[in-house]
């Protein structure tokens, strides 16, 4: 684009302008990660440093008893203690820490903590839903395993509605426990050797998130920690603040005076690095003969765990003809496990699969095709056209089984079967982020704010931006993020990055550009409103002429070179956006096998910042929601107390193989807005769509995640009792 | 993992002069692509003090096929090995396709055969060092009352295991011998008497096999004129996973009917589990839909499901169906 004197401030400017911006980019850390330069907190290693491991409970409820002198008497060890010092204390889930020990290597720390003698005194438990609900049940919370039921609308209007409707349905649907499976697993490295400073490497979605804890942790004054997380393997919601790994880390470090190492393993992952919350939803839903929706009543379970659990509600997004048709219910259902903590769009995925389920058995039993129910009962047009190029794109109108199952198998045994469904979400930004935007003498453009980037481009965009605004190729800037002394910026929760830092990046840039136009409009002595940046060259703004190339122009600056601040502004951002998927499945009918052959994804973003980069989200929700449909299942043994599958041969996710055809389409007709994050709603519709993909295909509706192969059998099964297969 | 010597023996004679007695066969374990081994060891499940590493003694990473067509594949020979050799791919097919559902392919290029016909239980019970199940010298086999998605249908009891083994029931259906060496002897016994059911031997193994042996050698009969195999394995994930059901099949079809079937299930049961009544059954039969039916009627006849995996049965069934479908056609 090009840049001019301009007094209205920043603006993103037309789409067809942008030449980097609204293109496919290239990571600029793309090199740095396959070659394996860049370092991670796992791979940080200081000079007398320590590496610590964690004990976690074994049993889900127990008083336990802790005698770590052996441990202590081991070569190399040179910590193990309990946490918060008491070494008798009640532990109340599943994974808890108990205790901390440190070593000069990894393997002297988990001989030393294999040394710790604990004993368990094991308390009634409760673990899974059956038994939180027995009247007899380990109470997981102080008030009792069911907290407090949150409830909207009136049962008795409710049944006046559905007993009208044309058609109705009852159902369950239930989703399992889903861990975020980060590449990177939670921890810290914490450098602190005594004296007034330390510095925390952190593998965080929030950078400021860490030094204030860790300071108060250390003992040291505030501001005298600084955070780094130059690169970060992954999040997806479960990592902010220090958690109880980084504080006791700090801990140990404080009283050593010795740089501390602290990363889980994949097992305290499973255990105690968060998960998304299980959900049972009980449903009633009845519709007119046309398919208006007249009546959804609800009754859903969050289990989080030792916490409250996430489910945002029905309806979800789709609208209830009669207000007096909605009756919903929520309460939490607590158990002695882990916490849930927020994943990728929390809540929407379980309330996705409740709704969407329900519209399609209903559609089905009124005869008519899914698409046309979703739309019959949408009032917002953005759907509409989303869900229209979803079908159109997966082949929905040439498909020839739009409102029954596939009456006869292929010659290969299999029947295919197309699904679809919806996302909602909010994706706006605030004024969260400082921004500073330097130009050297030698040519440096360098953007710096303390942001980090999760794996999903931030520093490329950052990058993008302000080399877009003199209209220089990316390479010529460079984005420096993730330390806590640049510039704040927020924690990345709720898909808000982006629109809290793109706005504040262009506002720096942009200010950096008028600021150097000045001071060129002096050096060259022009007036200011005649020159211009294009192609990275001064020009004048009428005509194009070349002035200066972009080395000239910086050679004209002092020795301390050029900086401006930028901060958000709200009309480079926008709030608000939707989604749309279609997923099509094949079924084996003699493994039960449910392969995804295609999954196309429509997504809005007001102005897309990278194009590669939303695909690239999109791609990820959707394999995300892949794996969460056919194989993602936290399994704990009631009797025991033990979780089966707390490591990635037995906790599935889905491979290479399990891959369909992805197909992610960013929605242009989005036009006019500014930048919205859509990370979250991509994995939201993606399990639901291939659920109604299923009963498109053979009939078999499941309502329990995940959908495994046991499961299609026992319903095809099922069917061909009931006369209904052929 | 707990610290071991690892020893090195370069030749056979001085490996099997390290092998452990009765009462040290869990302080002195054998290795070679330690890919199930490291993990049980990772695991605590198995804690050695020596591991003897197999790798170097000579000539055992070989697969040598004779004039008449008798094959010998060596212990240490890779899996990955096995699915590039095109005799073996075009003789025995129930083989090779076996050696190519197995894992991953870093898996593959890395473990053994002898390593996979000797690898221990996947049961999460079993894997789980906080369950004390009858595998590990417990009471009680969790699986039979718990979470048993995974376990067996058929000759289950007092544990319900699978045998984990790929190569297993395609080695059983092509005929195969192992060769057993221990100092100053062998002996030489057919695949399928090497593995006990549970209820038979000792529940803490799988094998006959001794703890001053190794398993050297595996030894396939030329197959018969006209024999075609193939090696079905349903895995939840296909990208890498254990059979959730697998059938090894093998018919010789002569004057349009059955002259001889083989059919071994892996997945299903503590052992590769030999249909042999399905198999006598089909001997003159025409080679037809009706027929496979009955083969896995009668293949399934004595199966007795847990309460999580009755699927197990349809699913079986309908394998054995396309194996021999497959080899039919």
């Amino acid at each position: 684009m090009e840049t001019r004197t301009n007094s209205a401030g920043p603006q993103w400017g037309p789409r067809e302008s942008l030449t980097l911006l609204n293109h496919n980019l290239r990571r600029v850390d793309g090199p740095e990660k396959v070659t394996g330069r860049a370092r991670y907190t796992h791979d940080i290693r200081l000079p007398g440093m320590v590496y610590a491991r964690l004990l976690l409970c074994p049993l889900p409820n127990a008083e336990v008893e802790l005698d770590c002198s052996a441990a202590l008497k081991l070569p190399g060890v040179v910590a193990a203690q309990a946490i918060g010092d008491k070494t008798a204390l009640k532990a109340g889930f599943l994974g808890q820490p108990i205790a901390v020990v440190a070593a000069q290597t990894p393997e002297l720390a988990e001989d030393a903590l294999r040394a710790i003698v604990a004993k368990y005194k094991p308390l009634a438990w409760s673990v899974t839903k059956e038994q939180a609900l027995a009247p007899d049940a380990g109470k997981a919370c102080k008030g009792g395993n069911l907290g407090e039921e949150r409830t909207k609308g009136d049962e008795d209007k409710f049944k006046a509605v559905f007993e009208k409707c044309d058609a109705r349905i009852e159902a369950q649907y239930s989703l399992p426990v889903q861990h975020h499976c980060s590449l990177e697993t939670h921890g810290v490295v914490v450098d602190f050797r005594g004296g007034e400073e330390a510095t925390v490497y952190a593998s965080t979605q929030g950078t400021f998130t860490i030094p204030d804890e860790a300071a108060d942790a250390l003992g040291l004054k505030s501001g005298k920690v600084t955070a780094v997380v130059e690169y970060m393997g992954g999040g997806f919601g479960s990592k902010f603040g220090l958690g109880a790994e980084g504080l006791a880390a700090c801990r140990l470090a404080k009283e050593l005076k010795r740089p501390v190492h602290l990363m889980l393993t994949r097992e305290d992952e499973f255990l105690a690095g968060g998960n998304r919350s299980a959900a049972s939803v009980k449903v009633r839903a009845g519709a007119a003969e046309d398919g208006t929706l007249t009546a959804l009543w609800s009754e859903a379970l969050r289990m989080g765990g030792v916490g409250g659990g996430s489910f945002s509600g029905l309806p979800y997004i789709y609208k209830v003809s009669d207000s007096d048709g909605v009756r919903s219910s929520v309460r939490s259902l607590f158990t002695h496990t882990d916490s849930s903590r927020a994943m990728r769009a929390p809540g929407h995925p379980q309330a996705s699969f409740a709704m969407e389920s329900a519209l399609d058995e209903l559609a089905y039993k009124l005869g008519i095709d899914p698409l046309t129910m979703r739309k019959k009962n949408l009032e917002n047009m953005v759907y509409h056209r989303q869900l229209d190029r979803a079908a159109e794109r997966i082949g929905w109108t040439r498909h020839a089984n739009k409102t029954a199952p596939q009456s006869k198998a292929d010659s290969d045994g299999t029947k295919t079967g197309i699904g679809f469904a919806i996302s909602t979400w909010g994706g706006g930004g605030g004024k969260e982020c400082e921004v500073k935007v330097t130009i050297g003498r030698d040519g440096a453009l360098d953007a710096i704010v303390g942001t980090q980037d999760l794996g999903n481009g931030t520093r490329t965009y950052v990058a993008a931006i302000a080399a877009e605004e003199f209209g220089l190729p990316l390479a010529a800037a460079s984005a420096h993020i993730g330390n806590s002394k640049y510039g704040r910026a927020n924690a990345s929760g709720g898909s808000t990055t982006t629109a809290s830092l793109a706005p504040a990046v262009k506002d720096a840039a942009f200010n950096a550009a008028q600021a150097f136009l000045k001071h060129l409009a002096e050096t060259t002595k022009r007036p200011v409103e005649e020159l211009a940046f294009r192609g990275g060259s001064l020009v004048e703004a009428s005509g194009g002429k070349a002035l200066m190339t972009w080395k000239e122009a910086c050679a004209t600056l002092g020795t301390a070179g050029l900086s401006a601040d930028g901060e958000w502004q709200s009309s480079l951002a926008s709030n608000g956006v939707h989604g749309a998927q279609a997923a099509k499945v094949r079924v084996d009918l003699a493994t039960g096998r449910v392969s995804v052959v295609q999954m196309v994804g429509v997504q809005d973003c007001g102005l897309p910042l990278n194009r590669s980069a939303v695909e690239s989200q999109l791609n990820g929700g959707m394999i995300q929601a892949l794996s969460y449909a056919l194989h993602e299942e936290r399994v704990i043994d009631a009797e025991l107390g033990i979780m089966l599958n707390a490591n990635l041969n037995d906790y599935k996710i889905a491979g290479c193989q399990e891959m369909p055809e992805l197909v992610p389409l960013i929605d242009d007709d989005d036009i006019g807005r500014g930048v919205v994050g859509m990370a979250e709603p991509a994995i939201t519709p993606g399990h639901s769509a291939i659920a109604n993909a299923i009963f498109n295909a053979c009939g078999v509706r499941l309502r329990s995640l995940p959908f495994t192969a046991d499961k299609v059998l026992d319903g095809l099964t099922a069917l061909a009792l009931d006369g209904g297969a052929k | 993992m707990k610290a071991f010597e690892l020893i090195r023996p370069t030749t056979l004679d001085q490996a099997l002069g390290l092998l452990p007695n009765a009462a040290d066969r869990e302080r002195i374990r054998v290795v070679s692509g330690g890919q199930d081994l490291y993990t049980e060891m990772k695991d605590h499940l198995a804690q050695p003090d020596q591991l003897i590493d197999l790798k170097r003694l000579p000539g055992l990473d070989r697969i040598e096929v004779d004039a008449a067509g008798n094959v010998s594949i060596g212990a240490l020979v890779t899996i990955a090995a096995l699915t590039e050799h095109a005799p073996l791919r075009s003789k025995l097919a129930t083989i090779a396709e076996a050696a190519d559902s197995i894992a991953s392919t870093q898996i593959r290029n890395v473990g053994t055969v002898g390593g996979n016909l000797n690898q221990r239980p996947r049961c999460w019970y079993y894997r789980h060092e906080g369950a004390n199940c009858l595998k590990k010298g417990g009471t009680v086999c969790f699986s039979k009352e718990g979470l048993n998605k995974y376990n067996a249908i058929l000759g289950g009891g007092p544990s319900y295991i699978v045998h984990p083994s790929d190569l297993a029931p395609a080695l059983v259906c092509a005929g195969a011998e192992v060769v057993l060496v221990k100092k100053g002897s062998s002996r030489t016994l057919p695949l399928e008497k090497y593995y006990t059911l549970p209820s038979e031997g000792d529940p803490l193994r799988e094998t006959v096999l001794a703890p001053d042996e190794i398993l050297t050698h595996v030894k396939i009969p030329a197959p018969a004129v006209g024999w075609r195999s193939t090696y079905i394995k349903f895995k939840e994930r296909g990208s890498f996973d254990f059979a959730l059901s697998a059938v090894a099949a093998g018919l010789v079809i002569e004057g349009g009917n059955i002259k001889e079937a083989r059919l071994v299930l892996g997945g299903v049961a503590p052992i590769p589990w030999r249909a042999s009544s399905a198999e006598a059954k089909l001997a003159g039969l025409k080679p037809e839909t009706a027929a496979w039916k009955e083969a896995a009627e009668i293949a399934l006849r004595r199966a007795e499901p847990l309460s999580d995996n009755e699927y197990k049965v349809a699913l079986t069934k309908n394998l054995i169906e396309r194996a021999f479908s497959r080899i039919s056609r």
